[in-house]
């Protein structure tokens, strides 16, 4: 965490780690000061992170559907 | 977006794909779309965990109970992290700002304010006269004593849970305040550095009087403590003028105006207006200081501590803890006096350092350049609904037995009947308060979501910088639970 970071906002200032972040920060946080090729990055970005975001409502959902049968389970033998 | 909208409605025909598309990409509608699918979502699990729980509250005594304990502690638990997992299915950064600047504003009381003030003021300052009055020349029995009822049903239960359900009525009300007001004041300037810590000692401070001394049974005592607090109050608001003294040092005043983040009703600008509950706690300027964090954490704390005191397992900890204090030391009771120090100092140690461990452990798994101190105040005040949610769980009960004896101490302080009505509250009240907890807590968690929105850009990281604050409210959940389901006691050694 405190090597350098992968990038610096031009705007703000803030560090990022990953480039990708500082691509979402400068998208989100600064839309007005984008260039084309800044906008591009950010919509793809943007359509990457809505996959990865995709995995991990799969992965919530699976977390919990197994914590609703496994309390089911414990109540139907415990109570 | 509204506008793009509507520039597509016009330059194109009105084909019904294009309506169908048009009224798809309006944000509202997603936005609805998602809501929905949301509430059904949390009703399913509220709703199955609400049945298992029922199982536990059918039963009229806490000791019989038909689920084990160890299961109805574990689905309590479940809930907050099921309720996490399905916070972290909305993903629309619009939808959130939404709800969370939602707001109306009500219709001008500009007419009514100054009455009102003025009213407040006049109730405050003559409950303190009263109060100090009745505490040395009026009956002595505990629910007759006005000083006794005003104070514990009234400041210590009823009127957070005003401030918390409806709004932050206490600087009208605080009787201190008008006093100082009228005289001269601020010779002195305000330490900045010392932020809110009087205010947190201030507080800790009153929580170990009032288990330490009989203040909710004997009113003399408690006309004492009132008297000393009443002099050290004025002292500080004159000293350094009521403005900065009640923003910053006065305990009752901060408390007050952190339950009242969680209110739907908000005074902005001279205006009041009406907000989803909760709202404010993903503002940034609730929480500017670690003082602040130490005085949430403080709310948190003193709630489970009293609340764990008078349970059996508490007065079972405390008589076992004297015990292992040598008798030559000290007489029983100051050996009791230091264990309950000890465990209340220790306790809130635990807390607050489980809370900064929850931050630091935030940063690190997100491996950002934001500072522990920024996250850690980012997340606390979410915090503030799981307060309020204990303070439900703990005081609506109290607050409902002592309202006819208060009631009837108001009608007539001199003379109040030998034998006041005290209500036992029904048994579902133990059922309420499992449901506040829980409700505090879901509060907390879609807080605490949406402030992890407002401080990450990326939503992966959002999310997973929820994961350890998720994981320390499922620890006071767990906690606060299991205290409710404890068979009351009296705590020993104290008269
Ligand atoms: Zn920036």
């Amino acid at each position: 965490m405190e090597e350098t970071p992968a990038g610096t906002c031009e705007h703000c200032g803030h560090p990022f780690p990953t480039s990708e972040r500082l691509v979402l920060h400068k998208g989100i946080e600064h839309p007005s000061q984008l260039d084309d090729s800044e906008q591009e990055a950010f919509e793809s970005a943007v359509t990457e992170e809505e996959a990865d975001l995709r995995t991990l409502r799969l992965k919530a959902l699976a977390v919990l559907v197994l914590l609703y049968f496994g309390l089911l389970i414990l109540y139907a033998i415990f109570a | 977006m509204d506008v793009t909208g509507c520039a597509k409605k016009e330059s194109k025909g009105w084909s019904l794909s294009t309506i169908l598309r048009t009224v798809l990409s309006v944000p509202r509608f997603r936005v609805g779309v998602q809501f929905l699918m949301w509430v059904a979502l949390l009703m399913f699990v509220v709703d199955t965990v609400a049945a298992g729980n029922g199982l536990t509250l059918s039963k009229q005594s806490r000791d019989t109970l038909a689920v084990p304990q160890w299961l109805y502690l574990a689905t309590g638990g479940a809930t907050i992290g099921a309720s996490a997992l399905l916070a972290s299915f909305v993903t629309d950064r619009a939808f959130i700002r939404y709800l969370h600047s939602w707001s109306r504003t009500l219709p001008s009381i500009e007419r009514w304010w100054d009455p009102l003030v003025w009213i407040g003021h006049g109730l405050g300052v003559a409950a303190l006269v009263l109060s100090v009055f009745l505490g040395f020349a009026g009956p002595q029995l505990p629910t007759a004593s006005l000083t006794i009822l005003l104070t514990f049903a009234g400041v210590r239960a009823g009127l957070p849970i005003v401030t918390y359900f409806v709004g932050n009525v206490w600087p009208v009300l605080n009787p201190w305040r008008t006093i100082a007001a009228i005289l001269p004041s601020g010779y002195r300037e305000y330490p900045d550095s010392l932020q809110r810590w009087p205010a947190v000692g201030g507080l800790l401070v009153l929580v170990w009087v009032e288990v330490i001394f009989p203040i909710s049974t004997v009113p003399t005592v408690l006309v004492m403590v009132i008297l000393i607090y009443s002099t050290i109050t004025i002292t500080g608001a004159l000293l350094f003028g009521p403005e900065s003294w009640f923003d910053n040092a006065d305990p009752l005043s901060v408390l007050f105006r952190l339950y009242g983040a969680v209110a739907p009703l908000q005074r902005e600008n001279d205006e009041i207006q009406v907000k989803l509950p909760g709202s404010d706690l993903r503002s940034s300027d609730v929480v500017t200081d670690v003082s602040d964090v130490a005085f949430i954490i403080a709310l948190i704390w003193e709630l489970t501590y009293s609340g764990f005191i008078t349970t059996s397992a508490g007065v079972t900890t405390v008589e076992t803890l004297v015990s292992f204090i040598p008798a030559m030391v000290a007489n029983v009771e100051v050996r009791a006096v230091l264990v309950y120090t000890i465990l209340f100092v220790c306790g809130y140690a635990v807390f607050l350092g489980a809370y900064w461990y929850a931050g630091r452990l935030s940063r690190r798994g997100t491996g950002t350049y934001i500072t522990a101190r920024t996250i850690a105040f980012q997340f606390a005040p979410p915090l503030l609904a799981i307060a309020a949610g204990y303070h439900f769980a703990h005081y609506a009960g109290l607050f409902v037995s002592l309202s006819p004896a208060l009631t009837m101490a108001l009608t007539s302080p001199l003379s109040p009947p030998a034998n006041p009505l005290v209500l036992s509250p029904p048994s579902w009240f133990e059922g309420l308060g499992i449901a506040s907890v829980l409700i505090g807590h879901l509060l907390a968690i879609w807080a605490a979501h949406a402030v992890a929105y407002d401080l990450f850009s990326s939503r992966l990281v959002a999310i997973r910088s929820q994961y350890p604050f998720i994981a320390v409210m499922i620890g006071y959940t767990v906690i606060s639970l299991w205290i409710i389901s404890l068979p009351g006691a009296i705590p020993p050694y104290l008269s």
